[in-house]
Parts: structure tokens; sequence; C-alpha cells
């Protein structure tokens, strides 16, 4: 007879295909041997896990899920159901908690970018120097530029619109968050305005998305509690 | 029956994108569909000459690689609803796109658009031949100064290979004070060397400056240069017009001043 419980990886966690015959507690029993054998492998990974092989009720399912969390150091996010329906709707929760965690950590980038230069990044990032017209940030997380902002900033790259953009100076092209373009206003048409502008005191800015607009505004102790 | 018309120099400098911003701004202004492609992959102008940088979202390149459709690419001008720019990348080079793309891309907008301005970039090499693949008609831009127009024959003889039906001659930045005193070349020296037809000449004019900062081509409006500019769009349309006489009236007071030099 071939083992009561094989465990295979899958893209987003493991795959447990259950022997459907055997008594459920029996099981459980099999189950928890097979994480501690490899204990060492999973040791405090977080993973998403499906059942094959067997049909579970939800108390069963539930009840192998505690089994796992509460003897191993392995924590599971979510249970997967093999139809396509259920595995998108797992995909895109996925995605939205490595999301999360994307807005949570960062990294630092030194120096200035110029005219076609690219800052791509996956998690959020913090820019010391100036962003130049023509050169572009993106990252799935939040921008900070310690500097003047003048290209194009794309946060929430993977459509996340809780992100923000902030930036010593603003004065940017464009600006994207998630889904949602802001350009920067076209410049009078009137002749009077000179190219070299005044130096003008600047003060730093926020842009953050408010009712699929995007808006920038001072950075404010009140506007930082609310993002 | 659409045109295609490649604004190229083979020097760099000598005001290739501003007058594919000011061609095709006057076209649009006598009432044609016009589309500006920008073929300067990598070194891109023409959207911030046009006033029009902060409306990009897809460019030539995506185009070219499937990446969106023509029509999302391409930005309609803020003051003409039938002037159109087609942005080249920024984050790119030459080698992204190669001749027989920009053939395709250009078949494609030959059905929307009356007059597809090409604005080529400086030097004869991937770029330069990506920008006159798919051209009927080149429009040579030099300046008076021996190595520009040095440049001007070797691309003139490159359009002769390659082709290209039509070829007009732009001189541009003449400075008539200069021409009167000797120290540049005249109209008639440059179209003797290069053997052309001249299809305009536009002096040096510092509101030209002033309209490439501001991103407001100036053709049509009461400077020098933005009738002879002007002048240069009805010529495109076949018309006969005098060309201007690019003489700066001296004032009372210059008048003077000449009187007090001679002496």
């Amino acid at each position: 007879m071939s083992k009561p419980v094989v465990l295979k990886s899958n893209k987003y966690g493991i795959n447990l295909i259950l022997d459907k015959d055997m008594d459920f507690e029996e099981l459980l029993g099999c189950i928890l041997e097979r994480f501690k054998e490899s204990e060492g492998f999973f040791k405090g990974a977080k993973m998403a896990i499906s059942f094959d092989g067997r049909k579970l009720t939800q108390e069963e399912e539930f009840r192998i899920i505690d089994t796992i969390t509460d003897n191993t150091s392995v924590n599971i996010i979510c249970i997967l159901d093999n139809d396509a329906l259920r595995e998108e709707l797992t995909r895109q929760k996925i995605e939205r908690f490595e999301e999360e965690c994307s807005g949570k950590t960062g990294e630092f980038y030194k120096g200035t970018l110029r005219s076609g230069q690219v800052l791509d990044c996956e998690s959020s990032v913090v820019v010391l120097g100036d962003i130049n017209p023509g050169a572009k940030v993106i990252s799935k997380g939040n921008i900070v530029v310690l500097g003047a902002l003048k290209g194009i900033a794309y946060a929430g790259a993977n459509g996340n619109e809780q992100t923000f953009v902030a930036a010593l100076e603003m004065d940017p092209i464009q600006i994207k968050i998630g889904e949602i373009i802001g350009r920067s206003a076209d410049k009078p048409a009137a002749g009077k305005k000179r190219i070299r502008k005044a130096k003008v005191v600047v003060e730093p800015q926020v842009a953050i998305v408010k009712d699929g607009n995007i808006y920038i505004e001072p950075i404010t102790k009140g506007l930082l509690n609310n993002i | 029956m659409s045109e295609v018309i490649v604004i190229t120099s083979g020097k760099g400098g000598v005001g290739k994108t501003t007058t594919t911003a000011n061609v095709g701004t006057g076209l649009a202004q006598l009432d044609k569909k016009v589309v500006l492609i920008d073929t300067d992959i990598g070194l891109r102008n023409l959207d911030v000459v046009m006033g029009l940088e902060n409306r990009i979202v897809y460019n030539l390149v995506d185009v070219v690689e499937g990446n969106c459709r023509m029509k999302q690419a391409l930005i309609k001008d803020k003051r003409y609803p039938n002037l159109s720019l087609l942005p080249s990348a920024q984050t790119r080079d030459k080698s992204a796109v190669s001749p027989e793309q920009m053939v395709k891309l250009i078949d494609e907008l030959r059905e929307d658009f009356d007059y597809i301005l090409l604005d080529c970039p400086a030097g004869i090499e991937q770029g330069f031949k990506n920008a006159i693949a798919g051209a009927d008609r080149a429009l040579v831009v030099t300046t008076p100064e021996v190595s520009a127009i040095r440049d001007a024959d070797r691309i003139i003889g490159l359009l002769g290979a390659n082709e290209v039906k039509r070829t007009e001659l732009i001189v541009n930045r003449l400075r008539m004070d200069m021409v009167k005193r000797g120290d540049m070349m005249n109209i008639n020296d440059v179209t003797d060397i290069l053997a052309i037809d001249l299809i305009g000449a536009i002096p040096d004019d510092e509101q030209i400056v002033i309209s490439t900062n501001q991103g407001e081509p100036l053709v049509g409006s009461d400077c020098l240069a933005g009738k002879a500019f002007a002048n240069i769009c009805h010529r495109i349309l076949g018309e006969e017009v005098p060309f201007l006489d690019l003489e700066i009236k001296s004032s009372v007071w210059g008048k003077l001043k000449e009187i007090f030099k001679k002496n």
C-alpha cells in the first residue's frame, strides 16, 4: 500500500494527498508525523494548504490545520480548494497578503535618478536624492523621496491604492497610485511665466488616493495618521 | 491619401524637433489630420517641446511590442483636436525597434491621418534607419554652418540611396545681420552646395527659445519665425508662397547707431 499521506508542493504552498479509506483519527496522526519529519524544512514557513484524495468535512479540515499549527512551527494562511474559481480567489488573497507585507518593509536607494533611469522595487522605497524629469520610480509599496520628485512615481504597482508617494519637493510629471493616474497641470499659455523660476520655499508633500482621485497635500500630523 | 514626411538633419541641435513641432502644428491649423512620431528612442524631446510630456502613459515601443493598442499610446494635442503625438520611450534604446516594425506601424496610421511627421534622431545609425524606413518625403534641416551642411549632404545622399522620393531643404537659424556682414553663408550659398529644392528659411529668433521652453509651438504667430513655419506648411500642401523677406527693418535709433559707427 502506498503512503497514507503524501506532501506535494505547489505554487502557493502544500498539497496534501490523503488516503481515502483510513480512519480519520489515525490519518491525523500520520499527517502530524509527516510534518514533524519535515519540520526542519518547513520551519516557520507561511503557506497555503490544499487537500486531495479524500473528501473532508469542514470540521475535519480545521482539525488537521489545528494539529499542524499547534504541533509545528508551520503557519497556514488559508485552505485552498481545487476548483478554478477558488484558486483565483486564493491567488488574489495571497497577493494581497504579499502586498501588505510590501507596505511594511522597504529599501533605500541612494543617488539621483536621471532621465531614462528606472528604479523598480518589490517593496516600499526611500530615495535619497532627486527624481529628475524622464526618470521613473516603481514600487509595489510606498515611495518616499528625500529630495525633489520631478519625474514619474508609481506606487502600489500591483494595484494597491492604499499606498502613498511623499517628497520633500513635489513637482512630478505624473503620479500613479494603484490604477489611478494623476498628471501635472499644464503650464498657463499666457507668456508671462518665466522659464527660470524664482526660488520659492517648498514644503514636503504627500500624494494619496481619495475617492478615486490623486490628491497632493502638505504633510501634516492629521494626514499621516490617516494613511 | 496620406503622406509620410521625415524631418532629419544628420547633425544634432539644428532644429529637427522644433521644426517637427511647428510644421505639425501648422498643418493641423490648416485642418489636416496630423500625427507626430518621435523616433528618438532613449532621448525623447518632442513631447517636451509640444508641452505634452505629462500625458505620456504608453509609447512607441509599447505599441511595437504589443503592450498596448495604438489608440492608447496616441496623445491628442491640448490645442488642436486633429493633432496627435506618438511619444518615444525614454528608458530603451534605438535597437528596441526595427525598420520593418516602423513601416508596419506607419501603415497602420496611414488610414487615420493626412500627414505623418517623423522626428528623426541625430546620426545615421539605427535610429535614422528606423525613421526613414517608411517615409515618402524628407525635410532636411540645416543651419548655415559648414559642419551642419557637410552632414546634411551626407544625409541627402543616404536618403537617395534609400529611395525616399522627395527631399527638400529647410535652412534654419539664419542671421541676416551676419549674412550682410559676410560672416554667414546666405540661402543661395547653401542651396548651391546641397543642390536640392528649398522649402523654407527660418530666421534665428529668440521667440523660438521661449516657445520651446514653454511647450507652445509658435507657428502662425506674428514673429518672423512663426510666419516662416506657416509658409513651409503651405508649401508642403503644394501652394506657391513667396519667400519671406527676413531683413529686420532697423529702427531710427539703429540707423543713427550705424551712422556713428561709420564715423
